[in-house]
């Protein structure tokens, strides 16, 4: 198979015929998402009234939610510990629990029992809401990503476009938090926080339109379904043709600019401990700090999953379900977040929007219009 | 960069083959010097009060006195003095003191921050602690101590019984004259003295406009713990040594130790056996590479973030030399190892076993400063991040009395282990390490260099002290019981600090314990070069350039 074979496949899903692709593709759940998959089990079949659907889709919800929740207690509470500690030559929590797990349970209790300290002249409604915005934006984006098992809420045609304005909804809540706060860290934090996500957004959203050219489709099931597609054999071996293989360029573009979207080194300029003591974070403790941390962390799973459905063939995998290919793929890019995070100098604010601005926005759109050229001379 | 002096002498009055020529100095200053007395190894002018600008501008301009070393200030029973240790970066075993006397009911004296701009803390902390007042000083206002403080605490008629009681009320409202009026674009930021990156309990006023950093005022004093009041009262022989250790408390206790050690003995007239100075020369060097191992990791840290694998690193290698280092002298920080005319004792035994460990680490240790080049030196952010910022040019490092790292990262070749001998140093073969740019990347650059220069040191001391014979090692002189150095006897003594010149002024009162006892800090002086190194950089860089600055802020609040 080779690029132009896969140009054709996205000509064929312009033409409508992506619908026959999708159900081949069976890492992407036949096509079925998970609310329709429910009813078919119980008998009801893909239409029940609605008030059953919205049922079948408030338990979707929850799954998922549980789940992303888990990965984050666990990635974020004893994950991210272990992890710099391999980077940094040290043991990390090992005495509560085998391997120090137990450490997940301590450490919930300890921070929910923590008071929430609500600083005077912070601008209440903002303040209190803004811990909120960050892990549901993060949580609404998953909605529409195929997670693979059939675990896909929804599947709207304009799938690309939704999760990207669910995950930018999140500087909101940064900007939120920021201002609220009434401290001049935090101010600083949440400034920064909005002009990073300006400048990085739109390589962001650029270069996964590249992928968006090849599919010819928004939808992300589809998405993931051209992706099943083999690129190459070698000895045996088949390559798919993931689109990080397909467009490596791209692939290095997002990862870069995915790494500012969610705030980590070198781009962790927002919350910059050392500088700004939290950034945004200063003001808060208790549950709240408890929010704004998971919605960190789900932000960067988010990143991790986004990566994984345009790049990285989605949940397809060999031997094992999909679901777990999903999480293995989000969890290798929060290891990479990790591993910058212990690696990685942190460039200044105005290096920072240079880079954005005059590097990655002209090297995304380079790498559009090529594509674009590319598939419009081959197609 | 080797360890001939460099030999650029213009005809600067005074300077001869012999050494300084007193008389031609006497001569230049005319009528305006009152009287001569002989200090240690220097001659002290004694001025009037409203001359001391003539004098040091005279100095410093024909004399090439370009280095105002510290400012001492003290009470006599009958006077007020103020002692301007001068010296010159070119060739620091030149030193004159110029002593200000001023009267009791009128402790008035010129200020000299308008020839030396290091003599603006050096006199507010004058004034502060003794209470001496500096006319035309631009800041004339306590420094160590809070606005608040009734009296001055060195002055000889202070009560040192009576509490003094600030209230959180009393304290002034660092907002209450903010800079930010309603029109103005800037904001008033505090810096510490809680904040991650203060390295320690510093408090900076900052005035940002927008991210760039438009005024920096360095507030210090939070961990002022009467050092020199403490040292006063301690007898010379056994009391004081332990001080100095907490001083620059980040393992370069040895290294302050000797200041004190060097003062004292020379000041006592104590010899100390070669076998103890090549013990003394590396201990002192193993704790210059715990202390640059420190500087290094916590810049990485306001550099990188708090996960970055640098930090941990330099612990890691710190870890050993703290290691090799508690083996010696019993501790890890607070050594207490040096004594008057030696050291505490000899190397532990076995002694091979001893060497084999520092043997080990100087083998590892190329490896692992390969590994700092490549997580620091030769990456791209860093460099972006690093080179350009902060940069402080020869001169204005002069101007500020910076020393050590800071001072020979800027391209003044300056380094006391060389340029005024003690120890074992002249005996041994290594560099001086400079560099010209004077930005947060080469003072980095020049303390890892520094690590290198160090373990070559360590290196020849070992071998030199594997060879030593058996019936010679003598690790202390004779050193009488009581120590009472000549009443009236004045020194002021400096070596080579992990941040630079640390410097101890003693006046002895004919008893066994100092009458004045003052310490001259080089993190004190350097931290002093701050708004030349931030303002108009972004904040990240002030942060950066706090950290190459490599202040602990036990030795700048003493």
């Amino acid at each position: 198979m080779s690029v132009s074979e896969i140009v054709f496949q996205a000509g064929n899903a312009t033409n409508g015929s992506g619908a026959a692709n999708a159900t081949n593709a069976s890492a992407a759940g036949g096509g079925q998402t998970f609310p329709e998959i429910l009813s078919g089990l119980l008998g009801l079949g893909p239409n029940p009234d609605p008030g059953l659907q919205f049922l079948f889709a408030v338990v979707g919800a929850t799954l998922i939610a549980v789940l992303f929740l888990t990965i984050a207690a666990v990635g974020g509470i004893w994950g991210k510990r272990k992890i710099t500690a391999a980077f940094t030559d040290r043991i990390a929590v090992n005495r509560v629990g085998p391997f120090g797990l137990l450490i997940i349970v301590a450490d919930a209790v300890r921070l929910l029992s923590k008071e929430v300290i609500i600083p005077d002249s912070v601008d209440r409604p903002a303040f209190d809401i803004a811990p909120m915005v960050l892990p549901f934006s993060a949580l609404l984006g998953f909605a529409v990503i195929p997670l693979g098992s059939g675990l896909q809420l929804a599947d709207p045609e304009t799938g690309f476009v939704f999760v990207f304005a669910a995950s930018s909804l999140a500087s909101l809540g940064l900007l939120m938090s920021g201002y609220s706060s009434n401290n001049k860290y935090s101010f600083l934090g949440g400034l920064r926080a909005l002009a990073q996500n300006l400048a990085y957004e739109i390589p962001l959203v650029v270069t996964g339109a590249s992928v968006v050219l090849f599919t010819g489709t928004l939808k992300l099931s589809e998405v993931v379904a051209v992706q099943s597609q083999p690129l190459l054999t070698l000895g045996g071996l088949t390559i798919p043709s993931w689109f990080a293989f397909v467009n490596p360029f791209a692939f290095v573009l997002f990862l870069i600019a995915n790494l500012a979207e969610v705030g980590r080194n070198p781009f962790d300029t927002p919350e910059a401990p050392g500088e700004l003591v939290a950034g945004y974070m200063t003001e808060y403790s208790g549950a709240y700090f408890v929010l704004l941390y998971l919605g960190e962390f789900l932000h960067i799973f988010l990143g991790g999953a986004i990566i994984a459905t345009l790049f990285l063939g989605g949940p397809a995998g060999p031997v094992l379900p999909g679901l777990v290919w999903m999480v293995i793929k989000i969890l290798a890019v929060y290891l990479f977040t990790q591993w910058m995070r212990s690696a990685m100098p942190r460039v200044r604010i105005d290096q920072m929007i240079e880079i954005g601005w005059k590097g990655l926005l002209v090297m995304s759109f380079a790498n559009l219009v090529l594509t674009a050229i590319l598939v419009g001379v081959i197609a | 960069m080797s360890l001939e002096r460099p030999t650029d002498r213009t005809d600067t009055v005074g300077v001869t083959e012999e050494g300084l020529d007193y008389d031609a100095l006497a001569d230049l200053l005319g009528d305006r010097v009152v009287s001569r007395e002989q200090h240690h190894h220097t001659e002290a002018f004694t001025i009037r009060p409203d001359e001391v600008q003539d004098v040091l501008f005279a100095l410093r301009d024909q004399a090439g006195f370009d280095h105002c070393s510290n400012v001492t200030a003290q009470e006599y029973e009958n006077r007020f003095e103020t002692i301007y240790h001068l010296k010159k970066y070119a060739d620091p075993t030149q030193e004159l003191s110029v002593v200000v006397p001023t009267s009791k009911d009128n402790p008035v004296s010129e200020s000299a921050e308008p020839v030396y701009r290091t003599a603006d803390w050096h006199e507010r902390e004058a004034y502060d602690l003794v209470g001496i007042q500096y006319e035309g000083h631009p800041d004339m206002r306590r420094i160590l101590l809070p606005e608040t403080w009734k009296g001055h605490p060195m002055g000889l008629d202070y009560n040192q019984e009576k509490p003094q009681i600030v209230t959180l009320e009393a304290h002034a409202n660092p907002l209450e004259d903010d800079e930010h009026d309603a029109g103005a674009d800037t904001m008033y930021l505090n810096i510490g003295p809680h904040h991650p990156a203060t390295h320690g309990v510093l408090h900076i006023e900052t005035v940002l406009d927008g991210e760039q950093v438009a005024h920096v005022e360095p507030d210090i004093g939070y961990l002022h713990r009467c050092e020199e009041q403490m040292a006063q009262q301690g007898t010379y022989r056994h009391e004081i040594m332990p001080y100095p250790d907490r001083w620059d408390y980040v393992s370069a206790g040895i290294l302050n130790e000797w200041a004190y050690a060097r003062t004292a003995e020379e000041l006592t007239d104590l010899d100390v056996p070669d076998y103890a100075q090549v013990i003394r020369t590396m201990s002192a060097e193993l704790c210059r590479i715990a202390a640059h191992m420190l500087a290094v990791g916590t810049f990485a840290l306001d550099v990188y973030g708090e996960f970055t694998a640098t930090f941990m690193y330099a612990f890691r290698d710190r870890e050993v030399v703290e290691n090799i280092l508690e083996d010696l002298t019993g501790q890890r920080l607070m050594f207490n190892y040096l004594r008057l005319g030696g050291v505490a004792w000899d190397l532990p035994e076995p002694r091979e076993a001893f060497f084999e460990k520092i043997r080990d680490f100087l083998d590892g240790l190329p490896h692992k400063l390969d590994e700092y080049h490549d997580l620091l030196t030769s990456n791209e952010i860093f460099q972006l991040r690093c080179a350009n910022t902060g940069v402080l040019d020869a001169e204005t490092a002069k101007q500020y009395g910076a020393t050590g790292p800071v001072a020979r990262a800027s391209g003044v070749d300056y380094d006391i282990r060389r340029d005024d001998p003690y120890g074992y140093y002249p005996e041994l073969d290594w560099d001086v390490v400079t560099a010209e740019e004077g930005d947060n990347y080469a003072r980095v650059l020049c303390r890892l260099q520094e690590v290198e220069e160090s373990a070559r040191i360590i290196d020849q001391c070992v071998d030199l002290l594997e060879d030593w014979p058996e019936d010679d090692r003598e690790i202390q002189s004779n050193v009488p019981r009581t120590l009472r150095p000549d009443d009236d006897a004045e020194i002021y003594r400096a070596v080579e600090g992990a941040k630079g010149e640390l410097g101890i002024y003693i006046r002895s009162d004919g008893t066994d314990k100092p009458a004045r006892f003052k310490i001259r800090s080089p993190a004190f002086s350097n931290l002093q070069t701050l708004p030349e190194l931030a303002v108009g950089e972004y904040v990240p860089d002030l942060i950066a350039s706090l950290a190459s600055l490599d202040i602990v802020l036990g030795e700048v609040d003493r």
